[in-house]
């Protein structure tokens, strides 16, 4: 009888439902590693959400105090896999910071134009994962091809395909060959033409902008508050870019580009159509930089005299702290470093942009579909091994 | 406004417990007391002139007198950025697994709510009210908290193998168990010291390379 | 095949049938969607159109692991992980295999010092057939090792009595899981 009264309590449902836990993850395609979401569900409309990480805690602050300033170039490169070079480039910084050296000028331009090619590479996987978890499957292999050129650009100076381990503190580890430049502007003429393929694809895809506009608006102030910052930040209209407004390298002083924003063409402003937005204008604006750069690219040394020489014996810095931020592709990432005087740091933190990126999302998800949890993450474009570094 | 200015400004609020500037490290720092942590930064970001919307990052730092936690505040409106720090001195006659105590500022920025939980599972730093204090990289059952410089390197992790020497969890012998390992002592990495052509600095560095012909 | 698995004597007859059983086994493996780090991007890269794993029949990759034949690790198994991909491994059905991909999961690669939490080599875990080095490694050593797993396949015995040493093996991991 219980039962049955149950069900006729309330004449408007007649469907009796019950909470739901459901395990998003660790192994899922669409979480971009090995995230995992214990997600309760009400039907399908999500009522609470809780992340739950550290599927690929690799220790790196651990070896960051055990090994020395130049040996731990290779570990930041496994932080942001897919922004090797941005995450070098940081780590680079710091460390020069800490010495009170500067790179050559060809070192700080080259390093700019492969920070920025990177850029295109890390973007092009978000597009292309993007469109897997939403549905579509033929950007991937679109975007992968692309890559490839970018990759094999890349892998000329540095000798890798991924983890290049190029640029280090002082400079450059060493020159790029002469056809080099030609090829980066052959590259920049060829993506251009592409770009515009991938806007037919998928940017103004009806499918697609059904999908994504209008879901998991981020307001401003919740993007202050839990900390978010690159495409996430830029998506909700806040136009703040470190290389235009802080530049850290002295080439950005010098090149011109926008800083593009979400401007809520489909939906709310800082919907996920406009973080995807962002990305794919953002790798516009890259090319213009390296087509600049490439322009511009002084001659000379790629590494200082005075690091060559330092290299000989592992580096000491004196003791201080340094703390240094760079726009990567996912936000700012931030190298916290406090020396005593020995061959390596006592402490070495990194504020990784994707673990705040992440952070939103347990208020992001309640009040949502199950479908779009999956377009909410893949928008946010995490990379798991910064998250749990 | 620069780093002075900011400090001028704090100073003016009248709250105890605001130290001096040290303008001559590189990031420029202002020592704050704990008791007043919460209404200094409640204050750097309510105020339109200071204007600080967002805690950039949390760190605390184990040095041999005890803790800092250091908290980098960054304006986006104002383009400028502040360093703040508590420090927690380890009293005398205290053990190596005591666990400092500051207050907990997610109340004031809900950024800090998961670089609070990771400083908590990493070294060990407890962040007083916070709203979810638990571990948030490693799993709960783990013990210690690995940055700490006394941390002891497990072995195992319930029945998964840690060690490079370790026999695989399908080739073991049910009669015949693995003997538990000795424990190590503080501080000991998992595998054999390095060699003497090892280019770790614990290996006493590496040997001076030869001058090359050529080179200044 | 069950009931018929490795009883049959090892003639000819039985020879030719392995062969052909073998031949359609090795032609359709069917890898699972698992990525964990640095390594799954360059096995996306072989999925992807410039390499093109589906040459091989390997180019679909399940969602499942109760749909797949075979597993490839591709990036550092820490102690919170290592609990799921045994997991992982023990969902799939028969005949299964494991490619560790990685210096990580091939024996601690970067992390084999001072990885708290990193378990040295996926191998301690769940039987590995093929180990591919490099961080990461090359697509093309991915798919060397994807063609050596092949050929591997290729000459298993199905119903023929297996040798000794194959026997032992599997009963041991068998008395575990």
């Amino acid at each position: 009888m219980e039962a049955l009264e149950m069900y006729t309590v309330d004449d408007r449902s007649d469907v009796y439902t019950e909470e739901l836990k459901l395990n998003l993850g660790p192994q899922h395609p669409s979480t971009h590693g090995v995230l995992r979401v214990e997600l309760s569900m009400d039907g399908e409309i999500i009522t609470a959400s809780r992340c739950d990480i550290g599927y690929l805690h690799r220790c790196a602050e651990k070896i960051g105090e055990n090994v020395t300033y130049l040996q731990y170039t290779p570990y930041t490169d496994r932080m942001d896999y897919l922004a090797s070079m941005n995450n070098n480039l940081a780590w680079s910084l710091t460390v020069e910071k800490l010495l009170g050296v500067e790179a050559p000028e060809r070192a700080q331009w080259l390093r700019m134009i492969c920070a920025e090619l990177n850029r295109i590479a890390s973007h092009l996987i978000a597009f292309g994962t993007y469109g897997i978890d939403i549905g579509a499957n033929t950007p991937f292999f679109y975007a992968f091809r692309e890559r490839e050129s970018i990759m094999a650009l890349l892998e000329r100076p540095s000798g890798a395909r991924m983890l290049y381990n190029y640029i280090q503190p002082g400079g450059l580890r060493r020159d790029v060959d002469e056809n080099w430049v030609t090829d980066v502007l052959a590259f920049c003429d060829d993506f251009e033409k592409r770009w515009a393929e991938y806007n037919t694809l998928l940017s103004n895809n009806r499918i697609f902008i059904g999908r994504t506009a209008n879901i998991g608006v981020i307001p401003q102030d919740v993007v202050y508050a839990c900390g978010a910052t690159g495409p996430v930040m830029r998506g909700s209209g806040i136009k703040w870019d470190l290389r235009r407004d802080v530049p850290y390298l002295k080439p950005y002083e010098e090149v011109d580009f926008d800083v593009p924003v979400g401007e809520g063409t489909h939906g709310t402003l800082g919907d996920c159509w406009d973080r995807y937005w962002v990305r794919m204008r953002e790798m516009m604006e890259s090319i213009r930089i390296i087509r600049q750069g490439c322009a511009a690219l002084p001659g000379g040394e790629v590494m200082e005299k005075v690091m060559k020489k330092m290299y000989k014996t592992p580096l000491t810095p004196e003791a201080g702290e340094a703390y240094m931020r760079c726009e990567n592709p996912r936000g700012e990432l931030g190298f916290y470093v406090v020396a005593e005087g020995g061959t390596s740091p006592i402490r070495c933190r990194a504020r990784a942009p994707s673990f705040c990126n992440l952070s939103l999302l347990d208020s992001l998800l309640p009040g949502t579909m199950i479908a779009d949890a999956v377009a909410i993450i893949g928008s946010l474009d995490i990379v798991l091994g910064e998250v749990d570094r | 406004m620069n780093e002075q200015q900011l400090h001028d400004k704090l100073r003016a609020t009248g709250l105890g417990g605001i130290g001096e500037l040290e303008s001559s490290a590189r990031d420029p720092f202002v020592v704050v007391e704990a008791s007043v942590l919460l209404e200094v930064m409640a204050f750097l970001r309510d105020d339109s002139e200071t204007a600080m919307e967002m805690l950039h990052n949390v760190t605390a730092v184990q040095r041999e007198t005890g803790f800092d936690v250091v908290y980098h505040l960054c304006s986006y409106s104002r383009h400028h950025s502040l360093t703040l720090k508590v420090i927690v001195a380890q009293p005398e006659g205290e053990a190596g697994d005591w666990e400092p105590a500051v207050p907990s500022v997610a109340s004031v920025y809900p950024s800090a709510n998961w670089h609070e939980r990771e400083q908590w599972d990493l070294l060990g730093v407890r962040f007083n009210d916070h709203p979810d204090f638990r571990r948030i990289i490693l799993p709960e059952e783990w013990i210690g908290h690995p940055l700490r410089k006394d941390y002891v390197y497990p072995s195992t992790f319930g029945e998964i193998p840690l060690e490079l020497d370790a026999i695989p969890l399908y080739e073991r012998d049910e009669n015949d168990p693995p003997k538990p390992s000795e424990p190590r002592p503080a501080g000991t990495p998992l595998t054999q010291p390095p060699s003497e052509y090892s280019t770790r600095p614990d290996a006493g560095g590496r040997a001076p390379a030869p001058e090359k012909k050529g080179e200044s | 095949m069950g009931l018929l698995n490795n009883t049959l004597p090892d003639n000819k007859l039985v020879g030719a049938v392995d062969t052909a059983v073998g031949w359609g086994r090795k032609s359709s493996v069917w890898p699972m969607t698992f990525g964990i780090a640095c390594c799954a991007i360059e096995m996306m890269a072989v999925f992807a159109a410039t390499f093109d794993l589906d040459r091989f029949g390997a180019g679909i990759p399940r969602a499942t692991p109760r749909q797949s034949d075979l597993i490839i690790v591709p990036g550092t198994v820490n102690a919170k992980m290592a609990v799921r991909v045994r997991r992982l491994y023990d969902q799939m059905a028969e005949p299964r295999y494991v490619i560790a991909m990685g210096a990580c999961v091939c024996g601690g690669g970067p992390y084999v010092k001072w990885g708290y939490n990193t378990v040295k080599g996926v191998h301690k875990i769940i039987p590995v057939d093929i180990f591919v080095p490099g961080c990461p490694p090359r697509p093309e050593a991915l798919m060397d090792g994807i063609l050596k797993l092949r050929e591997k396949i290729g000459r298993e015995a199905v119903f023929a009595r297996r040798n000794e040493a194959n026997t032992q093996m599997n009963a041991k991991y068998d008395a575990v899981s």
